[in-house]
């Protein structure tokens, strides 16, 4: 019965058509923002794994790993003397001017690292070696400031090469590879003292504490530790993480965009599917009408319409999701827009698919339910 | 008429009337209203009638009169509020919903005046739907189908859609699919209405056929008089009852005279 049921279906042509294209839009919408907005929110994060600790530590007030609010030096050795603590560096970190050939400026993200152990490192060196970036003026740059800081110049930027950073000299001796940050701008790694020797000079010039706990301690006790001793806000990087994520989430209208548009992806299948499953359904009537008379009970029916339902939902979502992927592959080179499809998201919108299908299949079984089988005698 | 049939039905699926025939189907003070209050059209009024096994029984009568509601009470396919419907021992008016539909399943073939094929199945996976329904196999459901179309002259054409043939085959399909499950009981209401003068004659004489079985009975509505000739007995309904009787078959030939001129109370 049920190969006769979805027979039926794929000979109707149009409304079959319909479906598969409603629901793998559907599907593209819901499953491509979310990709998108999951990318956005992984960018907010980037710092954490482009510098890498296990234990942030900021000033009091600082709620996630972008916000900088500075403090006095004398902060390092308050978070080393708290127990727990394996070791603790001190981190600068701002945003300044870098000048272009073409007399333009850009902005960059510059890293000063603790200058003896050099943590907070980048993860991948391309062109260079780490150590030098302790000579004077010198710098590494990730791969984004070669693409931005090379406009109006003959050839782009490479190891050896000079340019500006806040009316500056600054050397290149080594290319990193750097996540992408949500500000979009280029990092620049340096020493703690070279950074503070870039930027303008102010009274505080600690931005952050890197930390670990002992072997054997866990980061988020140690943290807490940290916290409870010195008042300073310390975080995991777990958490640190989704703090982060959470202050996004709460305080821009970034969800809310998104959300419109996953609900509109949303509101689009239901109404497409719904509308054309019924449509099927009335317009099959006479022949389920027909069945019922033969002798197919009502859960048969309905068995059949969830076969039907559910067939063009998977159909339509293997549709959806071959052009969302389709659409990551296409991107991911570039890295605009953000784009990350964690396995949840295509559970997740399967699950949404599946929902609407059987929403729309139930329409349908409401119809046929009450039909009486004697209709079918009827002209 | 006919009170000497007693109105607890046949036991066993078959009980002798008076007359020495075997009942088939046994029908006594059926009442069907539609509709309630002011709306309310009683279209059946306490309907008495009986079908022999092994006949071709028409139903006729004026527009409105009630054929077609009682053809579905009797089919099982529409609930009635009074009165006894005994077919092939099966007792409608005791019978749970669900053991209804069971027996519609195996003891009913039905063929409709639209012939009511599924346009987007082949005409073998349109025959075998009442074998599917009724838990067969679908290749022993598709190999027995086939041979039915076979016996239809439909060989080799098993795997076209419906919609690429004409009227008078496609209800020669829709016999194949009311008789593939062998129903005891084969109901059509206007079976030939769609179709034209030679090509109904061709189909009542394949029902009359069918209906000439030992334990079948075949019940026909129709207004079409050309066709009245294939009858074994009409019943004439009138005004939601039944109104007479005629044993057509008892006349020795089978051409039927349109005026009704001959009574009978079967
Ligand atoms: N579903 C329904 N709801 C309300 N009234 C109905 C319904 N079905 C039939 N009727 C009424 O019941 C009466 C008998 O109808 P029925 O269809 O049985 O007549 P019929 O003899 O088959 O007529 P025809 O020859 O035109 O097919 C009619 O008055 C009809 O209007
Ligand atoms: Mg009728």
């Amino acid at each position: 019965m049920f190969r006769l049921a979805l027979k039926m279906l794929l000979g109707d042509r149009a409304k079959y058509a319909m479906l598969v294209g409603g629901l793998g839009f559907a599907t593209l919408l819901m499953m491509q923002q979310s990709a998108v907005f999951v990318g956005l929110m992984s960018w907010t994060t980037s710092h954490l794994r482009n510098i890498r600790a296990p234990i942030w530590v900021g000033d009091t007030k600082v709620e996630q790993a972008n916000e900088v609010k500075a403090m006095r030096d004398t902060e390092v050795n308050r978070v080393r003397s708290v127990a727990g603590v394996e070791w603790a560096v001190p981190l600068f970190f701002t945003i300044l001017q870098s000048r272009l050939t073409d007399g333009n400026f850009k902005p960059v993200m510059v890293v000063g690292l603790d200058t003896t152990t050099l943590i907070g490192r980048p993860a991948l060196m391309l062109k260079g070696r780490l150590a030098d970036v302790r000579l004077p003026n010198a710098v590494i740059i990730d791969d984004l400031a070669v693409q931005r800081l090379s406009i109006g110049r003959k050839k782009p930027l490479d190891v050896g090469d000079q340019f500006e950073i806040n009316d500056k000299e600054a050397r290149i001796v080594g290319i990193c590879k750097a996540e992408r940050h949500f500000f979009g701008y280029p990092y620049i790694f340096t020493t703690f003292d070279q950074a503070r020797l870039f930027s303008p000079k102010s009274r505080k010039m600690l931005s952050l504490v890197l930390a670990s706990p002992k072997p054997g301690l866990s980061a988020a006790k140690v943290a807490e530790a940290i916290h409870q001793e010195t008042g300073l806000a310390a975080y995991d990087e777990n958490r640190f993480g989704w703090a982060t994520i959470w202050w996004y989430v709460r305080n821009t209208g970034i969800p809310v965009s998104f959300g419109t548009t996953i609900l509109l992806g949303f509101i689009v299948g239901i109404v497409i599917c719904g509308q054309t499953f019924y449509l099927f359904v009335v317009d099959n009537l006479r022949h389920l009408g027909a069945l019922k008379a033969m002798g197919a009970g009502n859960l048969t029916i309905a068995a059949m319409l969830l076969v039907q339902a559910f067939t063009v939902g998977c159909i339509g979502f293997g549709f959806g999701a071959g052009l969302t992927a389709a659409f990551g592959f296409a991107v991911l080179d570039k890295g605009m827009p953000p784009f990350l499809l964690p396995w949840q998201l295509p559970v997740f919108t399967f699950v949404v698919v599946m929902l609407i299908c059987m929403f729309a299949a139930l329409l349908g079984i409401l119809r046929i339910w009450k039909v009486e089988p004697a209709i079918v005698f009827r002209g | 008429m006919n009170g000497d049939i007693p109105s607890n039905g046949p036991a066993n699926g078959s009980a002798p009337n008076g007359n020495g025939h075997t009942l088939a189907v046994h029908v006594r003070g059926v009442t069907k209203t539609f509709g309630k209050g002011e709306a309310a059209v009683q279209a059946l009024k306490g309907v008495d009638f009986d079908v022999r096994q092994g006949e071709l029984l028409m139903i006729v009568g004026p527009s409105g009169c009630g054929k077609t509601t009682l053809l579905s009470v009797i089919a099982g396919t529409l609930e009635f509020e009074n009165g006894e419907i005994d077919v092939f021992g099966s007792s409608l008016h005791s019978l749970k919903p669900r053991e209804v539909t069971a027996f519609r399943k195996r003891t009913v073939g039905f063929i409709f005046q639209q012939f009511n094929l599924i346009p987007t199945l082949s005409l073998v996976e349109n025959v075998s739907v009442p074998l599917l329904i009724n838990g067969v196999k679908r290749r022993e459901a598709e190999e027995r189908s086939a041979a039915m179309l076979e016996r239809l002259g439909l060989k080799g054409r098993e795997h076209k859609l419906p919609t690429e043939f004409s009227g008078g085959q496609q209800q020669r399909v829709a016999i194949a699919r009311a008789l593939v499950h062998e129903p005891r009981m084969v109901i059509c209401d206007e079976p030939t209405s769609a179709l034209d003068k030679d090509t109904g004659q061709q189909i009542m004489e394949q029902l009359r056929d069918i209906a000439r079985h030992p334990e079948r009975c075949v019940i026909v509505v129709t207004h079409d008089n050309r066709v009245f000739k294939y009858a074994d007995r009409m019943t004439e309904m009138e005004d939601g009852r039944v109104q007479r009787v005629h044993d057509v078959a008892a006349r020795g030939d089978r051409r039927f005279d349109t005026s009704f001129g001959v009574t009978s109370d079967g």
